[in-house]
This record gives C-alpha cells, structure tokens and sequence, in this order.
C-alpha cells in the first residue's frame, strides 16, 4: 500500500493524465457518431491485418511439416516404381519365374549449403550416418541428379556437386542405350558435357538424357537434362555433347538421397574382380 | 497569493462563458465544416500559475474542456485536447526560461513577464492546441489537409482575440 502511494506521488500527474485522456478519447468514440465510426472502422482493418500476419506466420511454420510430409510420400511412390526394383525375372528350364525386389530406398533431405561458383562444388546436407547416409551414395532432387555423397558425420553429409570437376556420372541417351561420361568443364553451371558418346550414334539436339543402372548410384531412368548442342572433334571418333541441366543447381533445396540395398554385394563383386 | 484560487475560478468562469456564449455563435465556415472558429478558452491554461501542481491543472484543463464540449456537442474532444495541453505546458515553458528563472508564485501573464515573451508563449501553446483540437475532431490523418487548414484559419483569429482581452484586463497573476 505504502509502496503504491509512493508510485502515486512519484507519477501522480503522469497517471491522472492517463486515466483523463483515457475517459476523454472514450467519450470521443462512444458519443460522437463520426468519430465513432471512424475508430471502429479503423480497428476493424487492424484485427484484420493482424489476422492475416498471423495466418501468413502459421503458413510458413506448416511449411515445414508439409516439406517433410511430402518427401516421405514422394519416396513412398519412388520406392514403388520399377527403376527402383531388382527384377528377379529368369528362364529356367523353360519356367519363367517372375519377383520384383527392392533395390533402390530414399532418404529425404534439406540443401543446407550449397555453392556453385567454384570449379570444385560441394553440397551439404542436414542429413547424415544416423539417418543411414553413406559415403557414395547418389543424391538426386525432383527434377534431376544433385551429386555424390563424399563423407558423413552423424548428422550432416558433404555431398560432390555434380559442378565439380572430378563429378563422373555414367548417362545415356533416353531411347537408343549410347552411354558416356557426363562431366563438368567448370564454365556454365546450366550445362554438362557428355563425354565418349560414338560417332556412329543416331540422335539429334532435344534427346533427353537420363541415369543409367551402370552407375549402381542412382535408379535407370532420371531424366538429368537435354542435348543442346552436338560437337565434333576432329581426329576423335565420340561426340561431346552440350547438356542443359533439368534442374537448377543455384536453387536446389531439397533431395533424395539413393541408397542402393545391394551395395555391398556390388563391391564385393568389385573386390573379387579385382583380386 | 491566496487570491490565487478565486481569481483563477472567476476567470474559469468568465472564459467559459465568454467561449460559450460570444464566440460560438460568431464561429462560421462553408462546405460543411467549421473553418473560423475562435478558440479563447485555452488562456485559462496559459494563464493557470507557476507553482499550480500537476494534478490541479490537470483537472482543471479537464473540466474546462468537458463544458465546452457540452455546448459543442464535441464529446471529449476539447477535454482530451485540454489535458494534454495542460500536461505538455511545462515545455514551452521550459524553453522560454528567463535567465534568473521564474518566480514561481507568478502567472505567466503579460504584465509579468512582457509583451514580446507572452506573445510567443501564447502563440506556442495556442498553435499546439489548435492541431490537437482538429485532429482529435477530424479523427484520422486521412483529413490532413483540413486540419492543418482549420488550423491556419482558426490561430490568427484566437490569438487576436487573446491579445485584445489580455490588453484589457492586464492581469498581473
């Protein structure tokens, strides 16, 4: 009590002031029509401006959630088409025996940096060894290849840019089966060069080119770009052709990465054609 | 200095009659709006004394603008106004400060302190008042340009009509 009469004689004059031009700014808005209607009015384009900030806040925290419902769908469905199948088809004594297997599953992850500016181009992501990311892994997004995972750590993975110079993807011409190298000469981060690709090849500018199962990294048949220019080299008996990427890599936000459930058995077979 | 209360009640009373019953009736405008408007009833703030405290002038100002009003027909508007005229009166005077100070058991009246300091005074209080008044009346900034124009009309008239009573009566507190 004491202490409020304290407060009272410290900022007295400042109280009863506010409480005056309060009751007078009441009056003004209960008793007059015009004003009245001017302060609701006003009020009423406030409530709704503040309606509409909270609306578009609320949007962008489900922003998240629905990125991440989205991916796991999206890899529900890619999981279930056959590039990301093994087929156990084989004749056997003239029995066809017929399964499909699963080769190929998804992790879903978000580009947290990423550069493309260099000739040597690294992407990482916030998905890491904990998640199941392992080193040499593909990483693909949904419009095209993204690079090969390189490390991990536990929550984080370091991914080689496509733009990169060392980048080696085995690609191949959509509807003919002539496969090269795409790789990147470090000049234009919209275009790749596909390497090794026969003189004797038929095709035009427009083919599409995708991922071949050569690679074991990435599902047969991802769409990567479009031929846009055919050179020949004289005294060379391949083609290098100009591919314009279908995906942005300046503006990659969200990947897959490709985690092949045959991997070890690859390698081993690697290991013991090396031998 | 005891008269100092009675003499501010008899000029309460006389400005808000004069307000009230003189320059309402003479106040005139065109297109719906009132645009001379004699305002004289604020020299009851200018004129309260020095050492008046917070509180008093406070509710005084309120009561004053809550009668005007009623003869307005302007509910809260001259109150609101007058209030906070009568919280901010201590800047102006603040800045006009003699070098030797006040006198605190003064009014700031002309006879006191000089034709010349008294103008400007008044002129500060009166010009804040007015735009006060005018866009608590037009409620919304949107009217800008009417305000400052009511404004504009309203300032010289008071302040003549401020300077011819205070020539007249020459209080001294």
């Amino acid at each position: 009590m004491r202490g409020l009469l304290q407060l009272f004689a410290a900022y007295g004059g400042f109280l009863l002031f506010l409480l005056l031009e309060a009751i007078s700014i009441t009056l003004i808005v209960q008793l007059n029509q015009r004003q009245g209607e001017i302060a609701s009015n006003s009020y009423g384009l406030f409530t709704a401006y503040l309606d509409r900030t909270s609306d578009w806040v609320a949007d962008y925290w489900g922003l998240k959630d629905e990125v991440v419902r989205l991916q796991s769908k999206n890899i529900k469905l890619m999981e279930q088409l056959d590039n990301a199948r093994y087929s156990n088809a084989v004749f056997r004594d003239s029995i066809r025996q017929d399964s499909l297997q699963q080769l190929y599953t998804f992790i879903g992850a978000n580009v947290i940096s990423n550069s493309i500016v260099s000739t040597n181009n690294f992407l990482r992501l916030d998905k890491g060894g904990r998640q199941g990311v392992r080193p040499s892994m593909g990483v693909i997004s949904d419009d095209g290849v993204v690079g090969i995972v390189r490390d991990t750590t536990s929550h984080f993975s370091q991914v080689m840019s496509i733009l990169h110079s060392q980048s080696r993807i085995n690609a191949s011409i959509r509807g003919t089966g002539y496969f090269g190298t795409l790789t990147w000469d470090g000049k234009d981060p919209q275009f790749m060069q596909l390497n090794a690709i026969p003189r004797h090849a038929k095709f035009v500018v427009g083919d599409t080119i995708e991922t071949n199962s050569y690679s074991h990294l990435f599902p047969t048949g991802i769409a990567i770009g479009v031929i846009k220019e055919i050179e020949e080299i004289s005294g060379n008996n391949f083609f290098k052709v100009q591919v314009k990427l279908f995906n942005d890599m300046a503006s990659v936000r969200y990947v897959y990465v490709v985690d092949n459930l045959l991997r070890k058995e690859i390698k081993d077979l690697e290991k013991a054609a090396n031998d | 200095m005891t008269n100092a209360i009675p003499i501010n009640i008899a000029r309460f009373i006389g400005l808000l009659i004069l307000q009230v019953m003189v320059m309402k009736p003479i106040s005139w405008g065109w297109e719906g709006q009132v645009f001379i408007n004699v305002i004289v009833y604020p020299l009851f703030i200018i004129l309260l004394p020095l050492r008046t405290p917070m509180p008093a002038a406070l509710l005084s100002a309120f009561a004053m603008g809550l009668l005007v009003d009623a003869a307005y027909n302007s509910w809260g508007v001259h109150a609101a106004t007058s209030v906070l005229t009568a919280y901010l009166r201590p800047l102006p005077l603040k800045w006009m400060q003699p070098r030797d100070g006040y006198n605190v058991n003064h009014s700031p009246t002309k006879k006191r302190m000089g034709v010349q300091w008294f103008l400007i005074y008044a002129s500060i209080v009166m010009a804040f008042h007015l735009f006060v008044l005018y866009n608590l009346d037009a409620f919304s900034l949107v009217f800008f340009k009417t305000i400052l124009q009511k404004t504009l009309t309203s300032f010289p008239l008071s302040m003549f009509f401020i300077i011819i009573i205070m020539y007249i009566f020459n209080p001294e507190d």
